[in-house]
């Protein structure tokens, strides 16, 4: 009987590791059909293993044809750039709001949130007739603006929190040792927020990443698309060769899974702060 | 390693900047963004819904049109159509995910070891970029090779193929399925974090008392989880009834409208047919219909950081 609670958390392991694989079977499913040569593709029953693996898919879409590393190279540009941007104007907006007398606070912080939960087709005709009236169809700087109505948001409403949490008499202990309000901002302030600015560049680089509204309304032209229109044009265009669509697939999941990997505490953080916090 | 250090530091006499203008300064790119690329849009969005702006008269003077836009939509059938379809979408993926999310919270809430692992690799199906997800679930419910129809036969359920996403009447339930995917490892994480925040001694108390785990799940656990649980369910109707991207690619509404919602209705009169107008005065009703949910939403933190 002393046994027993031992053996039943391992019990539970075991049991969150089934559920684990079920639920993340598509993953699997992605990857293994990437690897699949076409002639075992359509085979009833299917073939759950990796036997007969192959990269010819990947060597078809990536090294002979060069398309998709065009899309791949957008898509770095427009998530990167979001990213960029969005913690330009958030980083210091989120320290007003959170330090600093500002009038209209509240206003701006019910705006902000009001922001996040518009869709983003409502957002794109306007934007599409207002890109067109200057040059911004067809654009990184577009697609970055266009992405950033709901990457500022999301980056304000996490970074305040993190700066309200930091000491009070920060910036007066700042300014007796002679920092001005922007170098004491820069200097005291920022280095403290550091993990914050992380979740923030993280679900940045995922908005950008992984949109798919604005990079279908306001490109028009194959030199800028992302990677995620290239694979919806993909889906049409080979519709039945599953094995290259999969493929395709895999390499734009790559950058999240590393990301997924290499920074998870962040995302989790992420993930509660956005949603939970004011 | 902090990018963010001055390299030298420099002693300013006396002349501090206390004057409370430069505050603005901090909060100026920000306000400046909102005016020009969220606000004018949207008030753009409305003056286009009461005109009648199309792709022929795209360039010329544009005419007032009152309500006209408005009126045609609440007569074309297609509308009802697509608000039906997106109320079927919104409560069949929220009582799903909502459901399942809770169950593995209830789960992972259990000490063993490995669990956080576990539970954060549930979390790559929220963060895949929706294309990548459309696409597999696609394949995976391919009508001739789809391994969901091997399965579902291989277990008797089914007896011959069936072509989910050309079907009219399970194209909306493919999509469902796929976003109750997408949603249930964030309902479990919110969950769970609500969870792990509940205080040990009443559940030790209860035990004392001799309540068993159901009614302590009833009496304890959902009345303190309350806050979280509505505050969640508020964010997944407005996050749910706004989903594009995973339906356009996944059936594009089709066929024949059986999977149409808002969003995409909007999408096809504005970018599809160039109603300009029409698609202003669609995507209106749904903001909306949003903003009010948003009210309860914005009235739920309020109260839930005033506790």
């Amino acid at each position: 009987m002393m046994q027993m609670p031992f053996r039943k958390t391992y019990l539970l392991t075991l049991v969150s590791i089934i559920i684990s694989a079920l639920f993340l079977f598509p993953v699997y499913w992605m990857i293994k059909t990437s690897l699949t040569p076409i002639t075992d593709l359509f085979s009833t029953p299917p073939k759950f293993g990796l036997l007969n693996s192959t990269f010819q898919a990947y060597v078809d879409n990536f090294l002979k044809n060069q398309d998709m590393l065009r899309y791949i190279g957008n898509s770095f540009i427009v998530a990167i750039g979001t990213m960029i941007l969005t913690l330009l104007f958030a980083v210091p907006g989120a320290y007003a709001l959170a330090r600093l007398s500002v009038k209209g606070k509240s206003i701006i912080m019910i705006l902000l949130l009001a922001i996040q939960m518009l869709p983003g087709i409502t957002m794109a005709m306007p934007l599409f007739i207002m890109f067109s009236k200057v040059q911004l169809i067809d654009s990184y700087v577009g697609l970055i603006l266009a992405d950033m109505i709901h990457a500022l948001p999301f980056a304000v409403l996490i970074l305040r929190p993190a700066f309200m949490a930091l000491p009070k008499g920060l910036e007066e202990a700042a300014s007796i040792d002679g920092c001005n309000r922007f170098t004491a901002f820069a200097r005291i302030m920022l280095p403290l927020v550091v993990p914050s600015m992380m979740t923030v560049a993280v679900f940045c680089f995922l908005f950008g990443w992984g949109d798919f509204v604005f990079a279908l309304t306001l490109t028009t032209d194959d030199s800028v698309r992302p990677l995620t229109l290239g694979l919806y044009r993909f889906i049409g265009q080979y519709g039945t060769e599953w094995n290259n669509l999969m493929a395709v697939a895999t390499i734009a999941a790559l950058p999240i899974i590393i990301i997924f990997v290499a920074l998870q505490r962040y995302v989790v953080g992420g993930i509660v702060a956005g949603s939970m916090k004011d | 390693m902090e990018p963010n250090t001055m390299p030298s530091v420099k002693r300013q006499s006396g002349s501090k900047l206390f004057s409370t203008w430069t505050n603005y300064i901090f909060i100026l790119p920000i306000i400046l963004f909102m005016l020009v690329f969220v606000l004018f849009p949207i008030v753009y969005n409305i003056t286009l819904s009461l005109q009648d702006v199309n792709v022929y008269n795209f360039k010329k003077e544009h005419h007032f049109a009152e309500f006209e836009n408005y009126t045609n939509t609440f007569k074309d059938p297609v509308f009802y159509t697509a608000l039906r379809n997106s109320l079927v979408f919104t409560v069949l993926s929220l009582v799903f995910q909502f459901g399942i999310g809770f169950a593995l919270a209830l789960f992972f809430n259990r000490k063993f070891p490995g669990r956080n692992l576990m539970r954060s690799l549930m979390l790559l199906a929220w963060m895949l970029p929706v294309v990548i997800t459309a696409s597999i679930f696609q394949w995976m419910l391919n009508g001739d090779y789809g391994v969901v129809n091997y399965v579902l036969q291989l277990l008797g359920f089914i007896n011959e193929p069936h072509s989910w996403l050309s079907d009219n009447g399970t194209s909306l339930l493919s999509t469902i399925i796929a976003n109750i995917w997408i949603g249930i490892p964030f309902n479990m994480i919110i969950l769970l974090t609500g969870l792990q925040g509940m205080p040990e001694q009443l559940y030790e108390a209860a035990r004392l008392d001799g309540a068993s785990r159901l009614k302590q799940f009833r009496h304890i656990t959902l009345p303190l989880m309350k806050p979280t649980i509505l505050i969640l369910l508020m964010l997944g109707i407005i996050n749910t009834f706004k989903v594009f991207d995973l339906i356009f690619i996944m059936t594009a509404g089709g066929p024949v409208n059986s999977s149409n919602v808002l969003p995409i209705y909007a999408y096809q009169l504005s970018f599809l047919k160039f109603e300009f107008s029409q698609g202003a005065a669609v995507s209106m009703i749904m903001f909306i219909i949003l903003i009010v949910l948003a009210v309860f939403y914005l009235r739920m933190t309020s109260k839930e950081e005033a506790q």
